[in-house]
């Protein structure tokens, strides 16, 4: 501990580390510390803490680890820990770990990140695909499994980086997924990410609005087996305390969804029955007050046709997922 | 809250398994008992069959820190904590990014540290483990015996040429 206070603080007054034109000063001074990888981890995540930077620890480990080629520390051999990083390797660190002490989201800053079984690239504003979607693919891979996915579309409104969708692909080798969403960033962005995962040609990409080009998104979409999306649920008041990270940085208006965060989930289900087939599914991520709102609203409006099949509960217990069902027209 | 029965697919060395898993977030209550298949250890070059886990007796926790979650948090710690509860045994994982990744994670390392705990020596893992060993030891025997015999060669060859020219 000893030692690592006299690295630090000697490596402290050698970086006078700021942002902007004056970081190139630290860039050139940090060359005369030879630090080891598991000492530069260790110097940033005390530097994160300092500036009061979210998940200093785990920060820093990723970005090290990315710098060395590698998704965790943890899967670095043994051995590497003790290296002295190169001056290429000592820049890029630096580099990255001083984008995320402007608070620069970790998935950003390395501009990847891993959803379930795949890797996806990530950039600035298109929205980060969170731990509980995960979740939200499983209940779509259960129901659609047993055919691997043979002869199904799935329509994904609001796509982002395409993780739920490339997902799909991915687990069902004979799904077919249309994605829309209403940013072009964001639409660029799961094209390029299933162009390098190799499933673009089972994935169809359009640039909609769903709020806007109801219309339009109908005469594309034809009628598919599952509608599935994350849409925006946060209560528009809950926004302005949201953490830099997202505040700054992410796609507000991937978040926003209105006074009562409901005003996009209304839309895709008003929507819903005329996008799916006889008994097809409604797969959402929600907050966690919108479950019961959903069970009443879809119940009371019986021209809906929709019905209202299961909540179930995210990785944390929260309600978090809404499963809901096409109804079969009455002769 | 209701249970959720979730459905995996799982590929090892092509074949195909399947079985269904009950989550309940936190101990299960579930009348119904899941029949689990004995599953392979997977990515491991010479499968070594070891016994299901029960998901009744896990119990799963998730480093995801305070907060809404959802959209609402921007967090990268993905550790899942897996208790075996009739053994004690805790299982962390933060091997991977993903969540359902460390998950599944969690449970093959969970499987293989129960063989190792209720079969003691007669452990399909420990089997293994000292079968690697051996195999490296005996590697490094037979390397040694063919450098000596080298080695030996050598001597040989040089002693019959010296003694070619003293006999000149």
């Amino acid at each position: 501990m000893e030692a690592f206070s006299r690295i630090y603080g000697r490596v402290r007054r050698l970086m006078h580390l700021h942002t902007g034109h004056r970081r190139q000063q630290g860039l050139c001074a940090a060359a005369d510390v030879r630090l080891s990888v598991q000492q530069a981890a260790d110097v940033w995540a005390r530097r994160f803490e300092e500036a009061g930077v979210s998940e200093p620890g785990p920060s820093s480990q990723y970005i090290v680890a990315h710098v060395l080629g590698a998704k965790t520390m943890a899967n670095l051999e043994p051995g590497i820990l003790g290296k002295t990083l190169t001056d290429a390797q000592m820049q890029r660190v630096w580099e990255l770990c001083g984008r995320r002490l402007s608070r620069m989201p970790v998935q950003y800053v390395i501009e990847e990140w891993d959803f379930r079984d795949i890797t996806l690239k990530m950039r600035p504003p298109v929205f980060i695909p969170r731990p509980e979607t995960e979740d939200l693919v499983s209940f779509v891979l259960s129901d659609l499994q047993p055919a691997w996915g043979a002869g199904f579309t799935v329509l994904e409104v609001g796509c982002g980086s395409g993780a739920i969708s490339l997902s799909l692909l991915q687990n069902l080798p004979r799904l077919r997924v249309i994605a829309l969403d209403r940013n072009k960033a964001a639409v660029d962005l799961t094209s390029e990410n299933a162009h390098r995962l190799g499933l673009r040609d089972r994935l169809q990409v359009i640039h909609l609005d769903v709020m806007l080009d109801a219309e339009k998104v109908l005469r594309e979409c034809g009628l598919v087996d599952v509608l599935v999306s994350n849409p925006p649920y946060l209560f528009s008041q809950d926004v302005a305390s949201l953490q830099p990270e997202i505040l700054q940085f992410e796609d507000l208006a991937a978040l926003d969804g209105g006074a009562d965060g409901l005003q996009i989930i209304r839309q895709i289900l008003s929507l819903a029955p005329h996008l799916l087939k006889d008994l097809g599914r409604v797969y959402l991520e929600v907050d966690p007050r919108h479950p019961p709102l959903i069970q009443q609203y879809v119940e009371e409006t019986k021209e809906v046709g929709l019905q209202y099949i299961q909540t179930h509960c995210d990785i944390t217990e929260r309600p978090r997922f809404s499963i809901l069902q096409k109804t079969r027209p009455e002769r | 809250m209701p249970s959720y029965v979730l459905s995996r697919l799982i590929v090892m060395a092509g074949q195909t398994l399947t079985w269904e898993l009950k989550f309940p977030g936190r101990l299960l209550l579930s009348p119904v008992s899941v029949g689990l298949p004995r599953i392979r250890a997977a990515g491991k070059k010479d499968r070594i069959d070891l016994d299901s886990l029960n998901e009744e007796h896990l119990e799963e926790q998730f480093v995801r820190g305070s907060g809404p979650g959802g959209q609402a948090t921007n967090k990268t710690c993905n550790c899942v904590v897996l208790k075996h509860i009739p053994s004690g045994i805790v299982v962390k994982c933060h091997q991977t990014r993903s969540v359902d990744m460390n998950r599944k994670k969690a449970r093959e390392i969970m499987q293989e540290k129960l063989d190792i705990f209720y079969k003691g020596e007669d452990s399909g893992v420990l089997k293994q483990r000292k079968e690697q060993e051996w195999r490296k030891l005996e590697k490094r025997k037979r390397a040694r015996e063919t450098l000596e015999k080298k080695r030996l060669f050598k001597e040989n060859v040089l002693a019959d040429s010296k003694q070619g020219e003293d006999t000149r």
